[in-house]
């Protein structure tokens, strides 16, 4: 009798994997975006869960539509990318938008940015951050009018917050025009300042010191130690996910825990925000406040989340570092002299556009590979 | 102790060496018939000089070196040559083969052997071990005294024994080492000694103290290693143990080092002191897929299934059968396929050890470029592999490749990125081939 001849399997090596899996990532990055978004409740209520949920949903959704227009199999929507793309774009959205907007953005983040490119792992711009673009350029006034003042009272009773993380208490005492946001009125203050020129040029010389004492007590309360405070904590005005730099770094020590985050990105984006900041994002030259731009506007988020994106980051080593100066580069730029109090998203936009050069001119020395000459 | 030496990039996978180590080497007997492989080193299979209806001794020779890179083959036991045939092999689909009908398992000199081989030559010792068929049993196979005649502008310095045994689940070399540790140093010693060395060393992962501890009591120089994966690949065992980095495309023999694997070091001294060709090896038969783990000394052509039997049989769960270890074996679809000089395990994995066959798409995650023991960037060679751009996959470093698969094993998509780059490598040599002859 013939003994039973077994048949194996074949497969190419290795043969074992670890235990890592891209739904495993994306399951980490949403779980570590979630303080966030508890913050936000806290500060701006209810509303912005309503928000971010239309925001997932219209991602998966959009997710499953393109896979099936495509005749993919759908079940890769499952794999949590556009649940991450859903909740970013939310997260970049002022708390009283309309509901509308997220579901747009989401489509258009998941279907224009994402699917036409060939889907995971294949678009070249961060699909949030694209929809966010979108959303700002065709509704300016909604993506940026609806920021709302946080809505929890100070710890002594009487200490409240305007939206730029300033006490009431001290607005009131200036005269200073509050700001939308602290980036705002950062912004205003630099308007000021080129409005006094301005007026010293046309000879009313009163004008322009008044002007120029409105800057500087404006970012005298900017600067000061309160306000860093609400910075830190979130009690500012602003998008959902962006404001509480407590509840991201929170977020993001949890992704360094579980290895997703690799530290080269996020921690080269900050230095170089820092840096930028100091050297021109004050008055004058190296008068800048490096702490007052790492925790205001996108950068905590952007940082940490955004900049970190696997898919449209470069993958060398030395690539993720000139990627993080580039971006913060940008960042510290647009925020200083560009039409926007904040540069943090088209920073990454623009830096995500050079990726793939950025790959091919840092690609490592193999190993034992002699230096090449001249 | 000083700090573990060790290498950059690599991973960590679980050792899993617990399921074998403890076990001692058991000599499996050999059975009735031995299907012997012409060609179980790299370079030229060997040439055969029986036929069918021959009566073969122990240690005969099968067939002869064909050219230089390569080897002679002899018989691991005494009986009739049934056949000269195609047969499964373990590396390959099917490769040439002596089948043998055993007559009798006893083991007899077939060299004059030099238990004194002190007062032989180096040239008289390297020619020992080519005649005896030695080859490297780390799993390459490439024939040990080709390493041992560097040409005569190259200097060695430095002899390393590779006591890294770096693949998970695989305990074969630690069990040699700890059982038969003087025949391992005195292995060392000839070696040294063809190779005018003066102070040869071992190295070895820390996660065997028990051996590092009984060679260092033995005298032996040991550098300790830190448990990482390839530890034991040759080029990152030098960089670890001298900091020298072999050139690319080179070898160590190009910065004045060989590199000898602990088990090569007990076949050289059988076939030196005891005359013994090499015929047989220690195998680890192991995985979850077995009932019984284990290290077992076995004749060369003993076939997969007489291991799998005396690991105690298969599970109830074996999804993949495996030649070598987890990391670089190959899949095999029999266990028809007989042991060679380079099988250092036979595992069988189950359906929750073996990774499964389905990948998703690259997320630029560079967790390979990043762990890449030969700062290759395997993402971007792959996809260059996978739109058959084999020009830009030579320009990315293909052919530097070792294929150590630990690209594969940290992927999060689960790509086949080994493959993809093996393909390019087989491609890249047949263009180079093609441009050669036209």
């Amino acid at each position: 009798m013939m003994a039973e001849t077994r048949k194996f399997e074949l497969a190419v090596s290795p043969h074992i994997a670890s235990p890592e899996s891209v739904r495993r990532i994306m399951t980490d990055v949403v779980l570590a975006l979630l303080p966030a978004l508890a913050a936000a409740v806290y500060f701006f209520g209810f509303r912005v869960l309503l928000l971010t949920g239309l925001s997932v949903l219209a991602a998966v959704a959009a997710e499953v539509l393109c896979l099936r227009f495509m005749r993919k199999p759908v079940n890769i929507a499952l794999d949590g990318s556009a649940v991450v793309t859903g909740i970013l774009l939310a997260y970049n959205m002022p708390p009283s938008a309309p509901w509308w907007l997220p579901i747009l953005g989401s489509a258009f983040a998941i279907a224009v940015a994402k699917q036409a490119f060939g889907g995971l792992g294949c678009n070249i711009v961060n699909p949030a951050l694209l929809g966010r673009a979108f959303l700002l350029a065709s509704f300016p006034v909604l993506m940026t009018a609806g920021w709302r003042p946080p809505m929890v009272d100070g710890p002594s009773g009487d200490g409240t917050w305007d939206q730029s993380g300033i006490p009431t208490a001290r607005l009131e005492a200036s005269d200073v025009v509050t700001g939308a946001t602290p980036l705002n009125l950062l912004r205003q203050t630099y308007d000021w300042d080129a409005d006094a020129a301005e007026a010293e040029a046309a000879g009313d010389g009163g004008q322009a010191a008044a002007l120029r004492d409105r800057a500087a007590v404006a970012r005298r309360l900017l600067f000061s130690r309160d306000t860093r405070i609400n910075l830190f904590l979130g009690r500012i005005g602003g998008c959902i996910g962006e404001t509480s730099a407590l509840m991201l770094l929170l977020g993001a020590a949890y992704l360094f825990f579980r290895k997703v985050l690799e530290p080269r990105l996020p921690l080269s984006y900050l230095g170089a925000v820092a840096l930028f900041a100091w050297i021109f994002g004050g008055p004058g030259a190296f008068q800048g406040d490096p702490l007052f731009h790492l925790l205001s506007g996108g950068v905590v988020l952007g940082g940490f989340f955004m900049v970190t994106d696997m898919v449209t980051t470069p993958v060398t080593r030395k690539g993720r570092i000139i990627f993080g100066i580039g971006a913060g580069l940008i960042t510290m730029i647009i925020r200083r002299w560009g039409g926007y109090p904040e540069g943090c998203s088209y920073s990454i936009l623009l830096m995500n556009l050079t990726v793939p050069l950025i790959d091919r001119y840092t690609k490592p020395r193999a190993f034992g590979e002699a230096r090449k000459h001249g | 102790m000083s700090r573990a030496r060790s290498f950059s990039g690599g991973t960590h996978p679980p050792g899993n060496k617990e399921l074998s180590g403890s076990r001692e080497i058991v000599r499996i007997p050999v059975p009735e018939t031995l299907t012997v492989s012409l060609c179980q080193h790299l370079g030229a299979p060997s040439t055969p000089v029986v036929k069918p209806g021959d009566k073969v001794a122990f240690g005969q020779v099968l067939g002869e070196r064909n050219g230089f890179i390569s080897l002679p083959t002899h018989s691991p036991a005494a009986g009739k040559v049934v056949g000269v045939v195609e047969a499964p092999m373990p590396h390959r689909r099917t490769g040439p083969a002596v089948v043998i009908s055993v007559e009798s398992a006893e083991e007899a000199p077939a060299f004059e052997p030099w238990p004194y081989w002190g007062n032989r030559t180096p040239e008289e010792l390297t020619d020992r071990i080519r005649d005896a068929g030695v080859c490297g049993m780390g799993g390459a196979c490439f024939p040990t005294f080709i390493k041992l005649s560097p040409p005569p502008d190259k200097r060695i310095d430095t002899l390393i024994i590779n006591g890294a045994e770096c693949e998970p689940y695989l305990t074969a070399d630690y069990r040699l080492m700890l059982e038969s540790p003087d025949d391992v140093i005195e292995g060392m010693r000839i070696l040294a000694a063809v190779l005018r060395v003066e102070n040869p060393c071992i190295g070895i992962e820390v996660n065997k103290p028990d051996v590092i501890g009984l060679m260092k009591k033995k005298g032996v120089r040991v550098v300790a290693l830190r448990t990482s994966y390839p530890q034991g690949a040759e080029k990152q065992l030098v960089h670890a143990v001298c900091r020298r980095k072999v050139p690319a495309g080179g070898l160590p023999l190009d910065i004045g080092v060989v590199v000898q694997n602990a088990g090569t070091c007990v076949a050289v001294v059988q076939a030196v002191r005891d005359g013994i060709p090499s015929v047989s090896r220690v195998t680890t038969v192991t995985g979850r897929g077995v009932r019984q783990p284990g290290n077992f000394l076995c004749s060369v052509g003993t076939p997969f299934s007489r291991l799998v039997e005396a690991a105690g049989g298969y599970g109830p769960d074996v999804k993949r059968l495996v030649s070598g270890g987890p990391m670089m074996g190959i899949a095999v679809h029999t266990d028809e396929v007989p042991v060679t000089k380079g099988t250092s395990g036979v595992l069988a994995l189950s359906s929750e050890e073996a990774v499964g066959t389905d990948e998703g798409p690259c997320i630029r995650c560079g967790r390979c470029v990043d762990s890449c023991p030969l700062s290759l960037v395997p993402n971007m060679i792959a996809k260059a592999s996978e739109y058959g751009k084999w020009e830009a996959a030579r320009k990315l470093g293909a052919l530097n490749c070792m294929a150590c698969g630990t690209c594969g094993y940290v992927c999060p998509a689960g790509r086949h990125l080994v493959h993809y780059i093996k393909r390019a490598q087989d491609e890249i040599r047949a263009m180079a081939r093609a441009g050669k002859g036209a």
